[in-house]
């Protein structure tokens, strides 16, 4: 009577943990908890006796003759839940380990609700194959005609030989020649070794496989309604193939339909149906399947991204722009912009519409994009991005002008070195400097020599003087002396920081004349000057060899 | 916990093996044979103090270590089967081990073991030799008793036809356009799994029962029992078995579309009729992608469909114009097909060919038609004479093959249906050709066979 109470209360926690499983992730402590205690109330129960057995009907579950369970409600009754799938006796033996437990609240945790399951709980338990669970199943479920077995016995009877028939085979026997049966030759280590490695290749994702399949039924088809269900099929296949992380698959699909119509002589018909396939693998259905299977972490190689983009159309360029801002995992945005950076190769004023996207990470990926394209058709949108309200935009457009060297942009660039934001301002620097024109040494060197220079804060100054040293010319290097020899009285710490800035960039030219000056400055008592100095003139001296 | 005992117990029976083959080959104080000895009782010595006692049954083709069943990894298959043979050799059934074994106890137990087998009587040489041991103790092979003989081939025809009745159902669902449920399918085939998993010879017989009800539905039930078979023979993982059931139940589910007419004709087809027959690995593959949804099972169904008469070559049909290579199961199904469509009559109004006649075709097309090496896994499972063939033996009994003999190839369990004085027997009585008499020689060899079908003689009579 104790145990049968202890049970009751087993089968309540059970119910419980089963819930809890379903809910929580294998490493969630809820789960891990949820565990422990079933198991240890299981074990505990173990203690009293070798084994316990319970029996199902459809609403009850008893123990022995005691009813330990009843729940009516379909959807909740936890004997229905075994019962409706044949299960009719469930037994936990003594000894049982933690991990075999653990596998069999698996399988009554999981989803049975969902559509694609073809397992039912009688098979998650079969193919678990429990050493210390057993279970009684009636397969009468499974029978589809109970008179089948003797109407096929009768049947298969009813030609059997007559006893004359037998005797003649008898008698003729002796009369035949003898016969060799096939000579049987044992396996052998090779054999099990060649079955073993074909075992261990054999992919267990097949739709590369299914969609060579599906052409080859292509060929075979017959009329339009079978191109149409076949071309769905490829379809569906494609889909499920990346849904599964295998891109290979759809590069695959993608080149048998160039091949087809480049190679192949195909009726007109097909061709519609084989464009109808590559026009849903860039639409927008697709790319969305594609972007979910990314967030949810699926990495695939860079080898298989380009070749996926290469066969892309440019029409789905403005789709990838499109989840390129829904994606949350970092990854599979960079996924996406080298998808874009192959793929928008196709169309550069397509990819530039991106850039009036809402979203101003967007449009900073866009310009991205453009800059590690690098087509110059490029300049005339990003001018556009330049004056967009984001500064990490504004940078990135900046930064992309300047790599792209393009003397159209000089004047832009000019402007954003007024731009309130330090930032901008650095970036727009470093993009002038990038651009090795005349133009741009002439600006730099206007903005050096301009009255207001100095007040800019040192990092600021830093960027002219490293672009400016780019530029090693007799006006560039006395600019630079002239500094480096400039006394003041007003503002000296800002002088410092000048004439610091210039022997830093004289250190990046590795200008020797630059020598002695730097010398007389190397024990300044100013320290940012001092510290630069010795920078600079140890670069000037390695330089030498 | 589950996981290292199984480990622990294959490794026993495979080190057992290596101990009695080295011991074969040398001499007992030879190295190799003392670090097999050691290594063998390291394994068994820690599970005979924690148990008391470790105790290895040979049940069927079966070892059991203190009555939990051992399951083999292929790569272990090659001894287990030397263990079983040497086992059977000497009529050994089990060998318990009562308390820890010495080093010299299983010196002197190898030599005894292996001068046994040159006695006629080496169950009681050995069981007489060994009273001087006190660790080790052994019982005698038993031979499966009739009456559960009978009991066993009841529920083994029970799974039979339950499984050939439920693929007809779905046949004719399917026809109607109506839903068929994967899952009962799932269910059906574990039950057939592990109906071949302990009774694999009586499953294998009943698809030698073929004269009933229309052809596509037994056949259909008869390739998955042969690639259920196969792919247990290569060792495949029971999920990997069903998945490999499952494929082959459908794979002429094509065949829906061929209008009955055509397919139970008499006669040979036409041409026009060809092309229908043809084409229904195309409409096999074709119904498998309505029937749901994709999914892994789908489409291996698919695969194995469009592809089991493609052939190893590629000289079959449907003609491919890029062939990839062919999928493992497809490979594995087209054996069990070839095999079962050659010994079946009623099928592309062929002459049915007896099941050693049918091997012996297959065996031509090994290498070509067919892949060979999983074509030598097949005919190590049916053996030479395969169930239903028509025997005639060298003491002038005729018999059918009724039982196959892993280990024997050339040596089934034959039913007698006429005995020597020439006397038709009505209710047949079984013998196994692996049977000695007191001087070591076989007692029944098999000298001839017939075709069964040319006389109406089939095993449906007995068997059922
Ligand atoms: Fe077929
Ligand atoms: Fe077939």
């Amino acid at each position: 009577m104790v145990l049968t109470d202890e049970i009751k209360d087993f089968i309540q926690a059970l119910i419980k943990a089963k819930k809890n499983l379903h809910l929580y992730p294998e490493n969630n402590p809820v789960y891990i908890k949820t565990l422990d205690d079933i198991y240890s109330r299981l074990t505990s129960v173990l203690q009293e006796t070798d084994s316990i057995t319970l029996r199902f009907k459809q609403y009850d579950i008893l123990y022995d003759t005691d009813v330990v369970y009843h729940n009516e409600e379909k959807d909740e009754s936890f004997a229905l839940f075994f019962f409706k799938d044949g299960v009719r006796e469930l037994t936990f033996k003594k000894g049982i380990p933690k991990e075999e437990f653990e596998e069999f609240m698996q399988v009554i945790s999981s989803d049975f609700e969902r559509d694609l399951v073809d397992d039912d709980i009688v098979t998650l338990m079969w193919e678990k194959d429990f050493q210390f669970i057993s279970y009684v199943v009636d397969d009468t479920i499974l029978v589809e005609d109970e008179n089948y077995e003797d109407e096929a016995t009768e049947q298969a009877k009813s030609g059997a030989a007559e006893d004359d028939e037998v005797m003649k085979a008898y008698e003729e026997a002796f009369g035949i020649e003898k016969s060799e049966g096939i000579n049987i030759v044992p396996l052998t280590n090779e054999d099990l070794k060649s079955i073993v490695e074909e075992i261990e290749n054999d992919q267990p994702e097949k739709s590369g496989k299914l969609i060579s399949i599906l052409f080859e039924m292509l060929y075979l088809a017959d009329g339009k309604a079978e191109y149409e269900e076949i071309s769905e099929f490829l379809k569906q296949t494609v889909r499920y193939a990346v849904q599964n992380g295998n891109l290979e698959a759809v590069i695959y699909c993608i080149r048998r339909i160039n091949d087809a119509f480049d190679k192949e002589s195909f009726s007109q018909d097909l061709r519609i149906y084989l464009r109808g396939i590559k026009y849903y693998i860039n639409s927008i259905g697709f790319v969305k399947k594609l972007g979910e299977v990314l967030d949810e972490g699926v990495e695939f190689t860079q080898d298989i991204i380009s070749e996926f983009a290469s066969l892309l159309d440019k029409s789905s360029i403005p789709h990838f722009i499109s989840i390129l801002g829904d994606l949350k995992n970092i990854s599979a945005r960079k996924t996406v912009i080298s998808i874009l950076s192959e793929l928008g190769k196709k169309d550069i004023q397509l990819l530039a519409r991106g850039l009036n996207d809402r979203r101003w990470y967007v449009v900073r990926n866009i310009i991205y994009i453009l800059r590690q394209i690098g087509d110059r058709s490029a300049v005339e949108f990003l001018l556009r991005a330049v004056r967009h309200s984001d500064k990490r935009v504004k940078k990135e457009a900046i930064r992309a002008l300047g790599e792209m060297g393009d003397v159209t942009a000089v004047q832009t660039l000019k402007d954003c070195l007024d731009d309130e934001d330090e930032g901008v301002r650095m970036a727009t620097v470093r993009a002038i400097g990038y651009l090795q024109t005349p133009v741009s040494r002439k600006i730099l060197l206007e903005q050096i020599n301009n009255k207001q220079f100095k007040e800019k804060s040192f990092t600021e100054k830093k960027e002219f003087f490293e672009a400016i040293s780019r530029y090693r010319d007799t006006e560039v290097i006395n600019t630079l002396f002239k500094i480096l020899k400039k006394r003041a009285f007003f503002k000296r710490a800002k002088n410092e920081e000048m004439k610091a800035a210039a022997a830093y960039a004289l250190g990046l030219m590795k200008e020797k004349s630059a020598v002695d000056l730097l010398e007389k400055l190397k024990s300044s008592k100013n320290r940012l000057l001092r510290e630069n100095v010795q920078i600079a003139l140890k670069r000037i001296r390695d330089g030498k060899e | 916990m589950e996981k290292s005992e199984s480990v622990q117990g294959k490794d026993i029976i495979n080190q057992l093996a290596v101990v009695l083959r080295t011991g074969h080959f040398h001499t007992p104080d030879n190295v190799a044979v003392l670090s097999a000895i050691k290594r063998f009782l390291e394994l068994i010595n820690p599970v005979i103090l924690q148990d008391g006692m470790l105790r290895i049954d040979l049940i069927g083709e079966f070892f059991y270590i203190n009555e939990n069943r051992v399951r083999y990894p292929l790569e272990f298959l090659l001894n287990f089967d030397y263990l079983i043979r040497e086992f059977k050799r000497r009529e050994l059934g089990s060998l318990t081990f009562v308390s820890q074994v010495r080093q010299e106890d299983m010196r002197e137990f190898l030599r005894i073991f292996i001068n046994a087998a040159f006695s006629t009587t080496p169950f009681e040489a050995m069981e007489a030799a060994l009273e001087e041991i006190d660790s080790i103790r052994v019982e005698r092979l038993k031979h499966i008793k009739e009456e559960r003989d009978v009991d066993k081939r009841r529920l083994v025809k029970k799974t039979y036809f339950n499984a050939v009745s439920f693929t007809r159902g779905i046949m004719q669902k399917l026809r109607a356009g109506e839903k068929v449920s994967i899952k009962k399918a799932k269910r059906v085939i574990e039950s057939m799994v592990d109906t071949l998993l302990s009774e694999e010879s009586l499953l294998i017989g009943m698809t030698a029962i073929k004269d009933y009800d229309e052809y596509t539905y037994h056949h259909s039930v008869n390739v998955s029992i042969l690639s259920i078979a196969i792919g247990q023979k290569i060792g495949l993982h029971r999920r990997a078995l069903t998945e490999l059931g499952l494929v082959a139940l459908f794979h002429d589910l094509g065949k829906m579309e061929i209008p009955v007419e055509v397919l139970n004709k008499p006669t040979a087809f036409t041409e026009d009729e060809w092309k229908l027959i043809r084409r229904h690995p195309y409409w096999g593959a074709r119904a498998i992608l309505k029937l749901k949804g994709l999914d892994k099972t789908s489409i291996l169904s698919a695969i194995v469909a469009f592809e089991h008469h493609v052939h190893y070559d590629y000289t079959g049909y449907p003609k491919v114009r890029r062939p990839l290579p062919l999928d493992f199961y497809s490979k594995i199904v087209a054996i069990a097909d070839q095999y079962d469509a050659m010994t079946s009559s009623r099928v592309y109004s062929r002459v049915p060919l007896p099941p050693d006649r049918a091997l012996s075709v297959m065996m031509e097309r090994a290498g070509t038609q067919i892949d060979p090496i999983l074509f030598k896994f097949f005919v190590n499972m049916v053996g030479v004479y395969p169930v239903g063939s028509l025997v005639l033996l060298d003491t002038r009994e005729l018999g059918l093959v009724y039982e196959c003999n892993p280990l024997f190839a050339d040596r089934p369990r034959v039913m007698i249906i006429v005995d020597a004085s020439g006397k038709r027997l009505e209710k047949g009585n079984v013998v196994d050709l692996t049977e000695k008499d007191s001087s070591g020689r076989y007692l029944r060899s098999i000298v001839k066979t017939l075709d069964p079908n040319k006389y109406k003689i089939s095993l449906a009579e007995y068997l059922l």
